[in-house]
């Protein structure tokens, strides 16, 4: 029977001297320092492109064109809508110039002939009077 | 004689609806209506109150005619127009109108201006309805040799609004004070013809 | 040391605590890794990478034996998915080669004998065994850092133990321990 048969505790504590903490190598501590400090760059560079990176996927690409094709289509949708309306507001405009044109000149017409009638009578002549006799 | 010169004009078509009838007042015979078959332009306008609103908000406010024209429409409830212009002198006959001027007989309609000039031909007869003393309407109607013009103008229309026009449209300053010294054309003191 | 809860600390500090703690805990990071792996190059990269995960989650950890826990518990898996990774070489624990001369407990080729039956563990149980007998920790602490349950633990303990026991009797003779 060996020494650790006999003591089971021998063999824990041969394993705790054979597993105790050996210093990390020279230097490691600034290792990890420097590669922290590109970390913290890589981050930040990361954030800033993450959203450009995110097309880097066929399908992000796929629905992102999917998407804006939808939008130019709505969009061209509603700007003809809006052409057809303006359009049509105008012609509407235009109508509704044209017959306040009309009834103006049409008063204007009658003024006209108001004023032709009356130029054309003569002067009405002042009543005659009974000469007075003198006394 | 003066006359419109249409430069435009063809045949525009209405911005019509099945209401607009309902508001005009202005009633054209069957015959009338079978002009546009003879005339060489005929202008057809009918605007009711939606349509004139809607209408007015693409009228500029930096032109000068069209603001006036706003402030008029503003309260307007209706404009219809027919106006026939023919190559040719005795398109219509004298009943044509006559009947036309008809509806016009009732007691809130007034003439105010009936001119007849036998020298060119050319007739204008001006009506004017009246509620509450305030003008509600005008009708218009111009028969000249070659050209045939019937307007209706439908609403709450100020006689004052109706002189600010003059001069933008063309249309004379009506003068609302009576007028000293000078007769009044015959036609003036009721109907004529 | 008391705890200090790291989550108060402005960022100027926290970069200063980070340094402070990576060289507090190389030691005991490096080791588990270099006792696991028994690859000193290997066992440095996966250190490093352990501080690096460390300074990446650092503003979410509350305290410092919040980051004791932290290190043990990713240090330990990182060493498993290291060496499924490589597929570094197992020795088997029967294939140990026996020594010349029996050899003394203080013998520094006993401690390195030692070293090697525990790297020719299988993961779990050398996991175990590092963490009870380098750290010192209790059982029911190394089941929450291996997230495996208490008498499973236990267990791989009693059985790792034997089994040293056995190569050492087998291959050392009689040691005096």
């Amino acid at each position: 029977m060996t020494e650790t048969n006999k003591n089971p505790n021998l063999l824990e504590d041969a394993l705790r001297k054979a597993l105790r903490p050996e210093e990390a190598p020279e230097g490691f501590a600034l290792k990890v320092l420097a590669r922290a400090q590109q970390q913290n760059s890589a981050a930040q560079e990361a954030q800033r492109t993450s959203w450009l990176s995110m097309f880097s996927q066929p399908f992000v690409r796929w629905a992102a064109l999917a998407a804006v094709s939808i939008c130019l289509v709505i969009g061209g949708v509603h700007y003809r809508n809006l052409q057809r309306q303006r359009a049509e507001g105008e012609a509407a405009k235009q109508q509704l110039m044209l017959a306040l044109r009309i009834a103006g000149s049409k008063l204007q017409l009658a003024k006209e002939k108001v004023n032709e009638i009356n130029t054309s009578r003569p002067e009405p002549q002042p009543q005659n009077r009974s000469p007075r006799s003198r006394s | 004689m003066s006359t419109i010169t249409r430069k435009l004009v063809p045949l525009i078509l209405l911005l019509a609806f099945p209401a607009i009838l309902r508001a005009q007042e202005l009633k054209l015979p069957p015959g009338v209506e079978k002009l546009a078959s003879k005339a060489k332009e005929t202008v057809e306008v009918n605007m009711d109150g939606p349509m004139l609103h809607w209408a007015s908000k693409f009228l500029s406010a930096e032109d000068p005619e069209e603001r006036k024209a706003a402030k008029l429409v503003a309260n307007l409830k209706g404009i219809y127009v027919r106006s026939y212009e023919f190559s040719d002198e005795g398109a219509y006959t004298a009943a044509d109108v006559a009947a036309v001027r008809a509806q016009f007989r009732s007691p809130e309609w007034s003439r105010v201006v009936g001119v007849r000039s036998e020298r060119d031909g050319d007739n204008v007869d001006i009506f004017f309805k009246l509620e509450n003393e305030k003008m509600a309407g005008i009708v218009i109607i111009s028969a000249e040799a070659k050209e045939l013009t019937f307007v209706n103008i439908v609403g709450p229309l100020e006689v004052e609004q109706l002189a600010d026009l003059g001069g933008e449209f063309g249309i004379p300053k009506l003068k609302t004070k009576p007028q000293s010294s000078k007769p009044m054309a015959k036609a003036d003191k009721g109907e004529q013809k | 040391m008391p705890a200090r809860p790291l989550a108060d600390s402005a960022p100027d500090i926290a970069s200063a605590d980070f340094a402070d703690l990576v060289r507090r805990y190389q030691s005991m990071v490096f080791s588990i890794a270099q006792h696991f792996l028994t690859e000193t190059a290997a066992a440095e990269e996966l250190a490093q990478d352990v501080f690096l995960q460390l300074h990446a989650t650092l503003s979410t950890l509350k305290s410092e034996e919040h980051v004791k826990f932290w290190l043990r518990k990713v240090t330990a898996h990182r060493c498993i998915d290291y060496q499924r990774r490589r597929k570094l070489p197992q020795v088997s624990l029967d294939e140990a080669p026996e020594p010349m001369s029996p050899a003394q407990s203080s013998d520094p080729l006993v401690a390195r004998r030692l070293q090697q039956f525990v790297a020719s563990l299988p993961e779990k149980p050398r996991l175990i065994v590092i963490l009870r007998y380098q750290e010192d920790m209790l059982p029911e602490d190394i089941a929450t850092v291996l997230a495996m349950p208490v008498a499973t633990v236990k267990s791989h303990l009693q059985r790792s133990l034997a089994l040293l026991r056995d190569k050492v009797t087998r291959t050392m003779g009689e040691v005096t321990i």
